[in-house]
């Protein structure tokens, strides 16, 4: 191989490392709660210790950029790249092209008016390694990342590539600015908002110390009857203020999405200032996810996402790699089924589990409802009303399961073109989770006493984008499943990483 | 196809006792620093009804309930796929297709050299750390599966199907 020509990045890019310094201080904020509880301890007597931390803090970020970005080097060769980082713990990364799995350019807001980006590159491999470009140019960041993902499609376009574009033609969706206030309706985010401020507020007795001297002296007018006007302004108002925040966050981050599908390549681009690119190719997705929340009901909406191989380190958190589509309409639902070769909607035959699956929970409610009365009658002493709280108890408990099992289906559905396996449930929201069959990668049939009895078995599939359980199965059928399905996929050659 | 299923080695149904008897050892000098520093409600039970209850936890799951595991442990290896039987209780049956393995690891702890066993764990890109571990094997016999397995891995036809889809 030919000598290596490493290269700097912009000086520029101090600035992504002194933003990720920042971002790692937020996302650990939480683990680090014991620290700014003894620095807090520690100031709550001498107010200027609180500078000299900040300060120091503010200090160690610059330097702490100003060395990552002087000792930060890349090269580019013909087949891989290479990294070194690091100020005291070097690091030299290989990265071979044919190993990578994604490639994404990211154009920060603090990168985009000097035209530079972000390349963002994942590969395969229980380690999952993870290595940003910063300070790309952004024609040099689209050549890169075009030379990457050509040399991993080289298999498939030598053979095929001719026949995919023709079936195919390009398919392209702007998104409206009403669908990413519907978007921003549907997402959680408001309620991860709301408890990431009540912490703090709990924490600081904002309210005693605050809002009631407040109240008092401002409100002295306020007689008893209109008491719950208040209750209303202080529980009400903030819940609105932050759900226009959560619609707020929602148009700046998928401001102007648009979807395009070109062949087997599927991407998302979308934001305000820092403009994000999701994107997949097909022969590499391992899960479709359908969710539907009960707003995204109410709205006729669903959410989409994609998953692909996800590095074990990354399994347990959504990675902000993930394809997602924040809000989808249902004629545009369905030309992307059409596309992510899922079955119509209306062609699906969804099975029920048997009614003995119900037993286990009903008999769970029905032995702990008279514990509940019990504890209703002595310890909250509600006396004759414990018979309604036990009894209403387990309706609700009841109803619950009832609709839980009513709700769970699973489906062994097919395409001309892949097979796939499929779970719904939910109770108030609703999620479909569809998995390629031939992306299995082991298969468990499990039997407690319980289900021995009964002649059931639960059927467990687990792919590289999570384990799915298909529950209540009799016992022949799971077992007749697992040695088909061991067969099918032991003699597909079709690629599933 | 019918499936072989093939038992373990015979000393791994020792090592699944011994390891319990351990378990319960360790539980019992747990109870009994919990008796020595006083924390035990001494009063309300006395000291020989807890050693008793010991005993008779240690005879049933070491006695009986290990070589119970050890019946229903029973591995079996086809043309495309390893199987796995295991559990008394909660029994399952994991069956991995050979062309998803990723790698395979010969393992052999300190206990299992005594009884001269060995362990082979085979790992695919499932989540969770869900894996195959193959107990209670011969030495030598793991040693022949990991090569063997190693050489389908490596023999795999992959990714030329792939392009006419």
């Amino acid at each position: 191989m030919s000598e290596l020509a490493w290269q700097r990045t912009p000086l520029l890019t101090m600035a992504f490392f002194f933003f990720r310094q920042i971002k790692q201080l937020v996302t650990n904020l939480s683990n680090l709660l014991p620290a700014f509880l003894g620095i807090f301890v520690a100031v709550k007597n001498n107010i200027w210790l609180l500078y000299i931390f900040i300060g120091g803090y503010v200090v160690f970020i610059i330097i702490n950029a100003i060395l990552q970005q002087r000792f930060y080097w890349y090269a580019i060769a013909d087949d891989a790249v290479h990294v070194k980082t690091g100020v005291l713990n070097r690091q030299h990364l290989t990265l071979k092209y044919e190993r990578i799995q994604q490639a994404e350019i990211h154009q920060t807001w603090y990168f985009r008016p000097f035209g530079l980006t972000l390349l963002n590159v994942d590969s395969a491999g229980s380690a999952g390694k993870e290595v940003m470009i910063p300070g790309l140019s952004l024609e040099r960041a689209h050549y890169l990342r075009q030379q990457m993902l050509e040399t991993q499609t080289q298999a498939p376009q030598t053979s095929g590539a001719p026949t995919t574009p023709a079936e195919e033609p390009g398919f392209r969706q702007h998104f409206s600015t009403a669908e990413i206030i519907r978007a921003g309706i549907i997402d959680n985010k408001l309620f991860v908002l709301l408890a990431l401020l009540l912490y703090p507020a709990g924490q600081f007795d904002v309210f005693d110390n605050y809002i009631e001297p407040w109240l008092d002296q401002h409100l002295s007018w306020f007689s008893q009857d209109t008491a719950w006007l208040l209750v209303v302004l202080i529980f009400v108002v903030p819940i609105l203020v932050l759900f226009i925040l959560a619609i707020v966050v929602s148009l700046v981050l998928f401001h102007d999405l648009t979807v395009t599908i070109e062949g087997d390549r599927f991407q998302a681009r979308s934001g305000a200032f820092t403009i994000r690119t999701l994107s997949f190719r097909y022969p590499k997705l391992q899960a479709v996810r359908i969710r539907r929340n009960l707003r995204a009901r109410l709205l006729n909406r669903s959410v989409l996402k994609v998953s692909q191989l996800q590095p074990r380190q990354s399994a347990g958190q959504p990675s902000a790699q993930q394809f997602m589509l924040p809000v989808v309409a249902p004629a545009l639902l369905a030309t992307l089924r059409e596309y992510l070769r899922l079955p119509n909607a209306t062609d699906v035959h969804w099975q029920r589990l048997s009614t003995l699956a119900l037993l286990k929970p009903s008999l769970w409610v029905a032995v702990l409802t008279p514990g509940a009365l019990a504890f209703a009658y002595f310890a909250l002493e509600l006396e004759q009303y414990s018979f309604i709280f036990a009894g209403g108890l387990w309706l609700v408990l009841q109803v619950y399961f009832t609709l839980r099992w009513y709700n769970y289906r699973y489906t062994f559905a097919s395409t001309s073109r892949e097979q796939w396996f499929a779970v719904r449930r939910g109770v108030i929201g609703r999620s479909e989770n569809w998995y390629p069959r031939h992306k299995i990668q082991q298969i468990d049939v499990v039997q407690g006493p319980w289900l021995r009895m009964l002649g059931f078995h639960h059927l467990i599939l687990h792919t590289a984008a999570g384990s799915e359980t298909i529950k209540y199965l009799p016992s022949e059928k799971a077992l007749e499943l697992q040695r088909d399905w061991t067969h099918a996929i032991a003699s597909s050659h079709r690629r599933w990483m | 196809m019918t499936i072989q299923w093939v038992a373990p080695e015979q000393s791994y149904r020792s090592y699944l006792q011994l390891h319990s008897l351990f378990s319960m050892l360790i539980l019992g000098a747990i109870g009994i620093a919990l008796y020595l520093f006083e924390v035990t409600p001494i009063n309300l039970v006395p000291w020989w009804v807890l050693v008793l209850i010991w005993l008779l936890l240690t005879l049933f799951f070491s006695v009986f309930f290990a070589s119970r595991r050890f019946l229903f442990t029973a591995y079996a290896r086809t043309e495309e796929a390893m199987h796995l039987k295991h559990g008394a209780l909660f029994r399952s049956i994991r069956a991995v297709p050979l062309n998803r393995i990723q790698h395979v690891e010969y393992k052999q702890a300190f206990l299992e050299r005594l009884f001269g066993i060995a362990r082979l764990a085979i790992y695919t890109a499932g989540s969770g750390g869900a894996d195959l571990t193959l107990p209670g094997l011969a030495p030598d016999v793991a040693m022949r599966f990991k090569e063997e397995l190693l050489t389908t891995i490596a023999n795999e036809p992959t990714e030329d199907v792939d392009g006419n889809e």
